[in-house]
């Protein structure tokens, strides 16, 4: 098992090279650069400052020139400058990216906790009017616009109701502590997670539904039944458990997804998120933002899909490294 | 009665306390960076920078400048300024004198010495300043260093805007000038270790009415009063600014209370619109501003293309818009017709018929001038010359609602002319980074520019400033309009003292301009901005100097 993990580590780092270049390679191909943005809307901006400006900011080098730039500064450990903040990339990414665990992490939870009961329940009463109910509730959820559900949600809960903050990260203006402050937290967390979570329901239900049902048809299952085995030990011992396996597929691919992918409900939300960055950063031309983004994302992938090969292992001993 | 006198003083006291201690939350939708006034390059971030830094100068919001940090404007008719000559050069001496009370937010004074560290840190190869002309203008500073509130500069060349420094900043020379020294030779050294990056909230490096409390980049900002304003004190307390990037839920903080107002960085002008109907309709308490701007929307044609170097062509296309039924369908007349390039703030502006050409909408008029120019029209509709139909193709940025609607009503009149439009539209980077940079659309570009008051149009009709792979695509005559005379105004024009002169050749350049029609002007763009009906002395400037600089006056109206 080692050896296997070092060795898919070697590979996603060899991959994760070559991906680099390929995505700094696809954003200089983007037309115009920051300069010519800035001089877009600004009659102003004179020819000369224009040409000083991209010999400044090193636009007038060849890309992979710029590339190799980027990656021996990120090879001494200094993840780079941005030029829409003026600030280092380090200090945008990093609360950032701790907002956008915070709201993943909540929002996956909460749709495990939801969706996966609800498919088993759905296996289980295949064909009976719940598990119609629960098959458009699901599809309700993956065919919603999420902002159309985001400012639907803003609307009843902030406006009509008044019981939750409309949009933000946290309280501005107020020195809050202990109780008071994760209340406050948690208060601004509730509508995106709501938001972000129900398409994931619909989805992670449909998957264990659909897992669930194969399984209940194998044979085996009929043999513990013929056995005079408990029914909740049918389920949930032998059913459930190999019915995880792709179930851990998608939730590891949808984990990864939701820490890059959470741009909509960040944005509609005005929550301080990763996923707005990378979305600002690529519209802005800011190459050292984007990039880093890009390589958390890259990373995310690698290690999500690592972690489900070894829960494999893990729920299914027949799997081995 | 002397009691009662007094109960009454007291309770408004208190009221008028109160309400001042209520903060005023503000919504923006546009993006804000770190505050640094030599590096900055965003909207939003000039809008905070009026909260709290004052420059030698500003505009007001009738378009003219008046001094703020600085005791006065030198000029000639003060004595302040004269002409010099050094080594055959004719130039320009004016004396300065900063504030004796002006200090920034630690109690440091402001000097000189702020000045001159803001002009060498801005004239430094390493540092990305975006229009360095501002400074680079001023050849030395002189500081008398007995008084170092007085100091001089000579600019290198004797123009007539030499007072127009809205855009020249300082920089607390007590805490910057160590950063410089130490990081101002690497490239982005000093961008990258500035304390307005390191230490933001830093009071020493602000001198405007506010000082800022908190700062989180891409989220919110807070600003208390500065103790040390040279100015009057500021009557509300407390003033957060919010970044909510999705309009839609801007709107609905609004309406839940979390922000009291949107900015003129909030919402687009059909969504004020929208939003005005919703406050008359459920009596919601609060106003919506507009004020005509300087942003100018036209249709560029590019005088390259042989359909389009016939004038009559391009008067016909003119007359045969309503413009003024444009802007009354499209903004209910809230949004004002254009004549040019110059818009009604600017002092230059004038709709003299006997100035400038006027087109009044003509369908007969705009027949008749393509009869002339040999397009005859056919069976389809449309009119043809020598087999080849009379056809456009217009582009502008895709997926933007109101120029979208633009489009097609243009479309239609020329329609009614026998006069085809295609439309093509991009996404606005690639419309705006390739295709108006380099003037490569084939007939016509819908967009806007934003000027200001007695700006010299150097960069967007002067020959020299047609796009090109010599000078990088670095013009912005993206229209390539070439004007021998035209040129020559321009050329004149930086040099003329004489204001009344400058008007009179700006008249000559705008009869130009409508005689010969290089651009189809259609309307000028209003600032819109929406206030809670409490808050008071809010005045809308409509140019590009913000009304944060008056930020101090705003009040909370106490009942």
């Amino acid at each position: 098992m080692f050896q296997y993990i070092i060795k898919r580590l070697m590979q996603s780092l060899l991959t994760l090279l070559l991906l680099s270049f390929v995505c700094y390679f696809v954003l200089t191909l983007m037309p115009g650069d920051p300069v010519d943005m800035m001089a877009a809307g600004n009659p102003n901006i004179t020819s000369e400052d224009m040409q000083r400006l991209k010999s400044l900011y090193g636009l007038d080098q060849p890309a992979y020139k710029r590339y190799l730039n980027w990656m021996g500064t990120l090879l001494s450990g200094d993840l780079g400058f941005s030029r829409t903040y003026k600030i280092p990339v380090s200090d945008i990414l990093g609360p950032r990216i701790l907002n956008t665990f915070y709201l993943s992490v909540f929002a996956l939870v909460l749709s495990l906790l939801v969706a996966v009961p609800l498919g088993v329940y759905a296996a289980v009463h295949k064909g009976k009017l719940t598990d119609y109910l629960l098959n458009l509730f699901a599809f309700a959820g993956i065919s919603i616009p999420s902002f159309w559900l985001a400012l639907i949600l803003i609307l009843m809960f902030a406006v009509k109701a008044g019981l939750l903050p409309a949009g933000g990260t946290y309280s501005v203006g107020q020195d809050l502590e202990g109780f008071a402050l994760v209340w406050d937290r948690i208060k601004y967390l509730i509508l995106p997670v709501l938001s972000l979570s129900f398409m994931q329901i619909g989805t992670f239900e449909r998957y264990t539904r659909g897992a669930m049902l194969e399984i209940l048809n194998s044979d085996y299952i009929r043999t513990a039944r013929s056995k005079g085995l408990e029914e909740k030990k049918v389920l949930f011992k032998h059913a459930f458990r190999n019915a995880l396996i792709p179930l851990i597929t998608v939730v590891a691919i949808s984990f990864s997804y939701i820490f890059s992918g959470a741009i909509i409900t960040e944005t509609v939300f005005a929550y301080q998120g990763v996923g707005k960055s990378v979305y600002d950063s690529i519209k802005s031309n800011d190459f050292n933002v984007a990039m880093v983004s890009f390589m958390i994302s890259m990373i995310m992938v690698f290690m999500m899909s690592l972690l489900a090969d070894i829960f494999y292992a893990v729920v299914d001993p027949r799997i081995k490294y | 009665m002397r009691l009662l006198f007094i109960t009454f003083s007291l309770f408004f006291t208190l009221i008028s306390a109160q309400a001042a201690e209520k903060p005023l939350k503000i919504g923006i939708s546009q993006e804000f960076e770190t505050l640094n006034p030599l590096i900055k390059q965003m909207m939003a971030t000039t809008y905070i920078y009026g909260f709290v830094n004052r420059n030698l100068v500003t505009m007001n919001e009738k378009g003219e400048y008046i001094p703020m940090i600085a005791e006065s404007i030198p000029d000639f008719e003060n004595g302040q300024a004269k002409f010099i000559t050094e080594n055959g050069t004719k130039k320009i001496k004016a004396n300065w004198k900063i504030k004796e009370e002006a200090k920034w937010g630690d109690g440091t004074p402001v000097t000189a010495y702020d000045v001159k560290l803001a002009w060498s840190t801005a004239l430094l190869d390493t540092v990305s300043v975006g229009e360095k002309k501002t400074y680079s203008q001023v050849e030395r500073i002189e500081i008398d260093p007995k008084n170092p509130k007085h100091f001089s500069f000579v600019y290198e060349e004797a123009m007539w805007n030499y007072y127009q420094l809205g855009s020249f900043y300082l920089l607390p020379a007590h805490l910057e000038k160590k950063v410089v020294k130490e990081h101002g030779e690497k490239v982005e050294g000093y961008a990258k270790n500035t304390l307005y990056t390191k230490d933001p909230t830093n009071p020493g490096l602000y001198n405007g009415p506010y000082l800022i409390d908190e700062l989180k980049l891409g989220s919110h900002l807070i600003l208390k009063p500065n103790p040390h304003f040279y100015g009057e004190k500021p009557n509300i307390k407390t003033i957060i600014i919010k970044l909510i990037q999705n309009t839609g839920t801007l709107e609905a903080n609004l309406r839940s209370g979390s922000i009291d107002m949107v900015s003129v960085l909030g919402m687009s002008f059909d969504q004020a619109l929208s939003f005005e109907k919703k406050v008359n309709l459920m009596n919601l308490p609060f106003n919506v501003n507009y004020k005509p701007s300087l942003v100018y929307e036209h249709i560029d044609l590019n005088m390259e293309n042989e359909l389009l170097q016939d004038i009559k062509v391009r008067r016909a296309l003119v007359h045969a818009i309503d413009r003024k039924k444009l802007t009354l369908a499209l903004f209910e007349g809230k949004q004002q017709m254009a004549y040019h390039n110059v818009a009604p703030l600017d002092p230059w502006y004038t709709d003299d018929p006997k100035k400038i050409r006027h087109y009044k909408p003509s369908k007969r008029k705009a027949r008749k001038l393509l009869e002339k120019a040999g397009w005859k029209l056919k069976d389809d509709g449309f009119r043809y010359k020598d087999g080849k139909r009379l056809e456009f193709t217009i582009m502008t940025t895709a997926g933007n609602k109101t120029r979208e609607l633009i489009q097609a009503f243009i479309q239609n009149e020329w329609k009614s002319v026998g006069i085809k439009l295609n439309i093509k539209n991009e996404p606005a980077r690639v419309f705006f980074s390739q295709t108006v940079l380099k003037g490569e659309y084939p007939h016509m570009a819908l967009f806007a520019w934003i000027s200001a008051p007695e700006s010299v149009p150097r960069s967007s009709l002067h020959s020299s400033s047609i796009p090109t792979e010599s000078n990088a695509f670095s013009g912005q005559n993206t229209g390539k309009w070439n004007n021998k005379q035209v040129d020559k105004i321009i050329d004149e024009l930086e040099f003329e003292f004489d204001s009344e002169e400058r008007k009179n050749m700006v008249a000559k350049l705008l009869k130009i301009y409508t005689d010969e029609v290089p651009v189809i002007p259609l309307y000028y763009r209003s600032d819109v901005s929406i206030t809670p009906e409490g808050l008071k002395n809010y005045v809308l400037t409509g140019h590009q100097y913000p009304n944060s600089n008056f930020a101090e006056q705003w009040t909370w109206e106490t009942k």
